[in-house]
């Protein structure tokens, strides 16, 4: 798996797609800074008036936008909460795992490496690397932009920061994972695109939550992987905020199994 | 331009007991090898046998079966039922697949990539470290200048001959090539033509499938032919020429007539009519004698000579089930 891996980041790094999609939620999150600047600091507000955006009486509720917000609260509220960071980092896995198939390439790796456990293995481990980049990255990115606007909420501390981090990327691995399975059955970049939508808009959740909702089991849907990353823990209070750590794993090891049985069954 | 060498013949330094030792060894070895699809079988109790150092041919129509089995011989499609062996170790050892370089239908190449990059891919895969490999594969295939070009931008001849290049990193001992001539132009199919024979030459055994039979015949030391997924035939070289029996071609004014003279003439002759004025005559010796006894019986003759059937002849009478003979 090793050199499998060792592939993968060579293809990762010439590849325009990891930037491209790491470049989208960088702008989203400077956009959503600069719309908060217009609506919240004084000066932005100043302008915001100017140009017709906002009108004097929605000045006060506009102020209280930010309260009780710090920079871990914004960092999730710009992507992770809503599934756009699942959005843009799934297209990209989508990119990379079917362009393997669509290229053909596949059919190079597979005849060296007959143990298909080893390329869905390389896989998420990639996906977990490229995660793990876009998710500090994208924090301090989110940090430096604070700055630039003034220091527009306070900063967290770096306990809470730790820990979302940390389960936020087992859940977004997981979330990865279930893109790779896509991807394995489909070997389709259209049908991969459609999926990764789906899945990371919450369409799927919403969904099945009014299904279940129909036999009083939709609360079990706090346990999927889009609605445990919009309402999963900020801050460790209690040992009941750890089954976070439990969703990701248990949803990371069920899809690579899953798209490591379904790589084994079918011929290239 | 070095042609294949036959079976039997020794190679640069070797001995009588290496020779015979890599004479009975299979590179490849099939049994009952078969592929079912839902309910029809795409290849069926195949029986394959290549010896090390063969330059086998593999021919069939479309869809005969030929992709499939080659997909088999690689790993990349599971056998319904039957075993494969490849040098003597079941093709599941990862260590026999490092023997193995294939090039299956198209070449799997990244779009956006270089042809140095994607080589360099392969070769991490692969675990190779040494990256002068990657440029010694570039320079036997003759992609070393391609430089920055996006590998989306290449020709088809182009593709195929860096799928070929893939094929050949990490030295393997066995190539399968699965239509290799694909999209090449003629100096290409030169080019390649004179790569797999250089590759012969250095022992290594390739299955090579294409439809362009006039090359195939150039550089194949044995063929195989599949047909609706039934391999119907392994012949040698040698029993292929045999087999390509010659025939005398007369195109004669009244084929009826000259029929009825060749055959009192000539009743160990066998005749076959081609058509309203051709004659087809296996066995003929001496054609002057044959021509002398037409004219002198008044049958006008408007060309007449030796005919050696091709490799593409015998396949597709081989495809039509045999030669019907008068």
């Amino acid at each position: 798996m090793f050199n499998l891996l060792r592939m993968d980041l060579y293809r990762v790094r010439k590849s325009k797609s990891v930037y491209i999609c790491f470049g989208i939620l960088l702008a989203a999150t400077a956009a959503i800074f600069g719309l908060l600047w217009l609506m919240a600091v004084p000066r932005g507000q100043e302008l915001a008036v100017r140009a017709g955006m906002l009108t004097a009486a929605e000045l006060a509720e506009s102020s209280a936008i930010l309260k009780g917000v710090d920079s871990l609260e914004m960092f999730r509220q710009t992507c992770l909460n809503g599934g756009t960071y699942n959005m843009v980092f799934g297209i990209w896995i989508m990119l990379f795992v079917c362009s393997d198939f669509q290229s053909g390439f596949i059919k190079n790796v597979m005849a060296l490496h007959q143990n298909r456990w080893k390329y869905v293995g390389s896989k998420i481990v990639t996906a977990g690397i490229v995660d793990f980049c876009y998710l500090i990255l994208h924090l301090l990115f989110t940090l430096l932009v604070n700055r630039l606007f003034g220091n527009m909420v306070p900063y967290a501390k770096l306990g809470p920061c730790v820990f979302y981090l940390s389960w936020a990327w087992l859940v977004t691995t997981a979330f990865a994972a279930l893109v790779i399975l896509i991807c394995v059955l489909s070997r389709s970049v259209a049908a991969g695109a459609v999926g990764t939508v789906l899945f990371s808009s919450g369409v799927i959740v919403t969904m099945l939550y009014s299904l279940m909702n129909t036999f009083h089991m939709g609360s079990w849907l706090k346990y999927s992987i889009y609605l445990t990353l919009s309402m999963g823990p900020g801050e460790y209070t209690a040992w009941k905020d750890l089954y976070v750590y439990a969703v990701g794993a248990g949803f990371l090891i069920l899809y690579t199994a899953v798209a490591g049985v379904v790589l084994r069954r079918r011929d290239i | 331009m070095p042609a294949a060498r036959q079976a039997g013949e020794y190679r640069k330094g070797e001995t009588e007991a290496v020779r015979t030792e890599r004479e009975n060894t299979f590179a490849i070895e099939t049994s009952a090898l078969t592929k079912i699809y839902g309910n029809k079988a795409a290849v069926k109790n195949v029986e394959l046998k290549v010896r090390e150092g063969e330059i086998y041919g593999f021919i069939g129509r479309n869809g005969a079966g030929k992709s499939t089995t080659l997909k088999m011989l690689c790993g990349l499609a599971s056998p319904t039922g039957g075993e494969i062996r490849l040098f003597g170790k079941p093709v599941s050892n990862p260590a026999v697949r490092r023997r193995l370089g294939v090039l299956i239908e198209t070449a799997g190449l990244y779009p956006n990539m270089t042809a140095r990059q994607n080589v360099v891919m392969k070769a991490r895969c692969m675990g190779l470290t040494d990256e002068r490999s990657v440029d010694d594969v570039l320079r036997l295939t003759g992609m070393q200048d391609t430089g920055r070009k996006k590998v989306k931008r290449f020709s088809m001849g182009m593709k195929q001959r860096l799928g070929v290049a893939l094929a050949l990193l990490g030295n393997p001992d066995m190539l399968i090539l699965d239509e290799p001539l694909n999209g090449l132009d003629p100096e290409g199919i030169r080019e390649l033509r004179q790569l797999v024979l250089k590759l012969h030459e250095e022992g290594k055994t390739i299955l090579v499938s294409s439809h362009i039979l006039g090359e195939l015949s150039k550089i194949a030391t044995i063929y195989g032919i599949i047909k609706d997924g039934e391999l119907i035939e392994q012949i040698t070289r040698e029993e292929l020429e045999e087999r390509c029996q010659d025939y005398f071609h007369l195109q004669v004014e009244d084929v009826r007539r000259a029929f009825a003279f060749v055959q009192e003439a000539f009743p160990d002759v066998q005749a076959e009519v081609a058509d309203d004025r051709s004659i087809r005559l296996y066995g003929v010796k001496d054609g002057a004698k044959l021509n002398q006894m037409l004219v002198e019986n008044q049958v006008a003759v408007y060309a007449s000579g030796f005919h050696r059937m091709d490799l593409e002849e015998y396949f597709l009478d081989r495809m039509e089930g045999g030669r019907r003979y008068v």
